[in-house]
């Protein structure tokens, strides 16, 4: 049975009771609410292919500050809701007359998302161990919607790629991945994401990453 | 916005980068990304174009209406150039009547056409004081990714290219084609921590220090020039850019002239 | 242009079309780079590009509602759209159209999953001919999707007019200029009508008819919206691949 992909108002069943996420029930029927990827495998869910990233309590995240203010870093974190980072969440402690000091507008931070408020309002910090400032490296941004893909099954494809290439790589949920390493490897590293981003939906894609990896070492070793 | 903000290290990496000769897409420093033109798109416009450089896109239609003329210039047609960015094609781009940047691309795209007397406006007078052709030449910006200049200035021409005057519309004989006297192109350069290339990206345009459009006729001479955003560039830098701008000019231009 | 004498001949119209006919129709959908979500549509000579940002920041903030995300609507026309060149800006049709467009696709957005947000659908009309609201609503529907925005179900749109006291289905340019009756209509799959207009003369027998008529096209415009998204991604994917689709990662992946 293949998984289809599915539109929002498809019908998926006639038992409200397996109603799971992207879908609702009307008429005593499940209908989906996403365009996305249909999985039927306990109750009826709706995988979105696309869609704004939405913070959710304890998700760690690549922010980019956008403003300060008196007592909070505002953090833009790829969503419809900025990230407020108070200056009490700042591993060190911090001179509220400077906080342009410690962190100022454009530069990147892994933070982790601390609290989210039914307004939406999102609180973030960096007093984690691993939370930081991200200096050198680069960034780029993918559809957060196919993180789970670039991570893999219990880390698989994130850990064969780090190995196989042999660079630091975060992946925020929020879609932001900041790798750092030789820069032909993180070239390589940044291409293979956005093939998995592209194939994300595709069977077998562990087996065809795996491959182009592969080739595209072997390209390198010969140059 | 936020997306007006550039992480630092995206900024350092691109200007690291340049310094070693490269650039973030693999790109020369003279080379333009991939280029496509449709022309004849838009069949309610007496011509039209879509162009493509990279991801950037624009659809130009030209209108071509009877009007009158200017009090000072009674025989003469008129040209008008506008230019919207509307909303759909960039998250910063706001609704409401064009702002600078509009009106700056815009007034560029019309620098070039006019200056390079491509259109003989002497040739476009129907009744002396009374009527002459009105040439509209509007640019509808889709996606933005960097150099909407040149795709603007490249979609106009091909639309002017295209362009049939209604003649037959308007009972005044059989419809002939907008007579064009030159080709003029826009070629767009950046200057990243002193280094010069062309056709920016959407990342290299925002971190560039400044822009310097060029457009050439077919002789190769200067129509009209404009340096955009707040860095510098030194008098040997600009006599750099005009020179390699007339060699691409003439590049793009046979892509025009390949078009039927 | 002057009126042709008859505009249906032999039960055909001008264009060869009979009452119930559809003009050709084409989606692609995902067809811009730095919008959430697109679609292009040409609807006969129609051409429309549509686009949705969000949920996104609301800008200006006093605009938020703290309870659900705001859904906002503009069409417009390219100058170059028309026979007469139409000056740039928006016009009080413009106005009115995005309006009735915005509440014909507002009622089947679950605008309370992102409160204090915007949802943002511009369509820009390249090529206009006669039914450019119904393609917009056709092709913003799309665009919707595309952008992962959740919705009850898709918005079809079609336009049913009167020409030589016959109803017909989706006017042309000189069936809207010369017809007796115009009336666009927007249906949700589950057949709720979210938009309907009329300007014209109908009787009441003939607007029932017309009603049916219309939701009998947008059945049909329904299939071509899901087909585009569909074919989007143009490849199934088997259930027995990658788990980690079903299983969302928690929390982040770390570094090093």
């Amino acid at each position: 049975m293949e998984r289809e992909i599915v539109v929002p108002g498809d019908m998926l069943g006639e038992d409200p009771k397996l109603s799971g996420s992207g879908t609702y029930v009307q008429d005593g029927k499940v209908y989906s609410a996403n365009y996305g990827l249909v999985d039927r495998r306990s109750s009826i869910k709706v995988i979105p292919l696309s869609g704004r990233y939405i913070p959710a309590r304890s998700d760690l995240v690549i922010g980019k500050v956008v403003d300060v203010t008196f007592s909070n870093w505002i953090v833009d974190i790829n969503s419809p809701y900025e990230g407020l980072l108070h200056l009490s969440e700042f591993p060190e402690r911090v001179d509220p007359a400077n906080m342009n000091k410690y962190l100022h507008a454009g530069e990147l931070i892994i933070a982790r998302v601390a609290d989210v408020d039914p307004t939406m309002k999102v609180e973030l910090t960096m007093r984690d161990e691993h939370l930081r400032i991200l200096k050198q490296g680069r960034v780029i941004d993918i559809s957060h919607v196919k993180i789970p893909r670039v991570i893999g099954r219990n880390g698989s494809m994130i850990s064969m790629l780090k190995k196989d290439l042999n660079v630091s790589i975060f992946v925020g949920q929020n879609g932001r991945i900041w790798l750092k390493g030789d820069e032909k490897k993180v070239d390589l590293a940044i291409r293979t994401i956005f093939k998995i981003e592209r194939e994300a939906h595709t069977s077998g894609l562990t087996d065809s990453i795996k491959d182009y990896l592969n080739k595209e070492l072997e390209q390198l070793r010969n140059t | 916005m936020s997306e007006d903000i550039i992480a630092e290290i995206k900024r350092d990496y691109i200007y690291s980068l340049a310094n070693q000769g490269d650039r973030a897409d693999g790109r020369k420093f003279d080379e333009f990304r991939p280029i496509s033109i449709e022309v004849g798109v838009i069949n309610k416009a007496e011509g039209s174009s879509r162009v493509m450089i990279g991801q950037s896109q624009v659809v130009v239609g030209v209108k071509v209406q009877p009007g009158e003329p200017f009090p000072d210039t009674p025989d003469t047609g008129v040209i008008i150039t506008n230019l919207e960015l509307v909303p759909l094609a960039s998250p910063s781009f706001e609704t409401g009547p064009p702002r600078e940047d509009a009106i700056e691309l815009a007034r560029v795209v019309d620098r070039g056409v006019r200056e390079s007397g491509a259109i003989d406006l002497s040739k476009l007078c129907i009744e002396s004081g009374q009527k002459v052709w009105m040439v509209f030449i509007d640019v509808h910006v889709l996606d933005h990714d960097g150099n909407l200049m040149d795709a603007a200035s490249l979609g106009a021409i091909a639309a002017l290219r295209n362009t049939t005057m209604p003649y037959a519309r308007y009972g005044l004989g059989e419809d002939v084609k907008l007579p064009l006297k030159d080709v003029p192109v826009g070629i767009t350069a950046v200057n990243i921590g002193g280094v010069i290339m062309l056709d920016p990206s959407l990342d290299e345009e925002n971190v560039a220090s400044c822009k310097l459009t060029v457009i050439t006729n077919k002789e190769g001479a200067l129509a009209g020039m404009q340096k955009s955003g707040v860095g510098t560039l030194t008098p040997d830098e600009v006599k750099y850019i005009v020179h390699i701008a007339k060699d691409k000019a003439n590049v793009l231009r046979e892509k025009l002239e390949g078009l039927s | 242009m002057t009126k042709p004498e008859k505009l249906i001949v032999d039960g055909k119209r001008l264009d060869g079309r009979g009452p119930l006919d559809l003009r050709p129709i084409k989606f692609k959908a995902g067809v811009l780079k730095r919008a959430d979500g697109s679609c292009y549509l040409e609807f006969g000579g129609n051409k429309v590009m549509a686009a949705v940002y969000g949920p996104r920041e609301v800008h200006p903030r006093h605009l938020q509602n703290s309870s659900r995300a705001i859904v906002r609507y503009r069409y417009n026309m390219a100058a170059f759209s028309v026979e007469d060149r139409k000056r740039p800006g928006p016009d009080r049709r413009s106005i009115e159209i995005s309006k009735v467009s915005r509440e014909a696709l507002e009622c089947v957005v679950l605008e309370a999953l992102y409160p204090r947000s915007a949802i943002d659908i511009f369509v820009e009309i390249l090529q206009a001919d006669a039914g450019t609201r119904a393609a917009g609503i056709n092709a913003a529907s799309v665009a919707l999707a595309d952008a992962g925005i959740p919705m009850k179900c898709l918005v079809s749109a079609c336009a049913v007019g009167k020409v030589d006291d016959t109803l017909v289905l989706d006017l042309n340019k000189d069936e809207d200029n010369y017809g007796q009756a115009d009336l666009p209509i927007a249906v949700t799959q589950f057949g709720d009508v979210s938009l309907c207009q009329m300007d014209g003369h109908l009787t009441e027998e003939e607007f029932g008819q017309a009603v049916d008529m219309a939701i009998v096209g947008c059945k049909k415009l329904h299939e071509m919206q899901k087909q585009a998204l569909v074919e989007k991604y143009g490849e199934m994917v088997s259930p027995q691949a990658e788990e980690a689709e079903a299983q969302k990662a928690d929390g982040g992946e770390r570094s090093e």
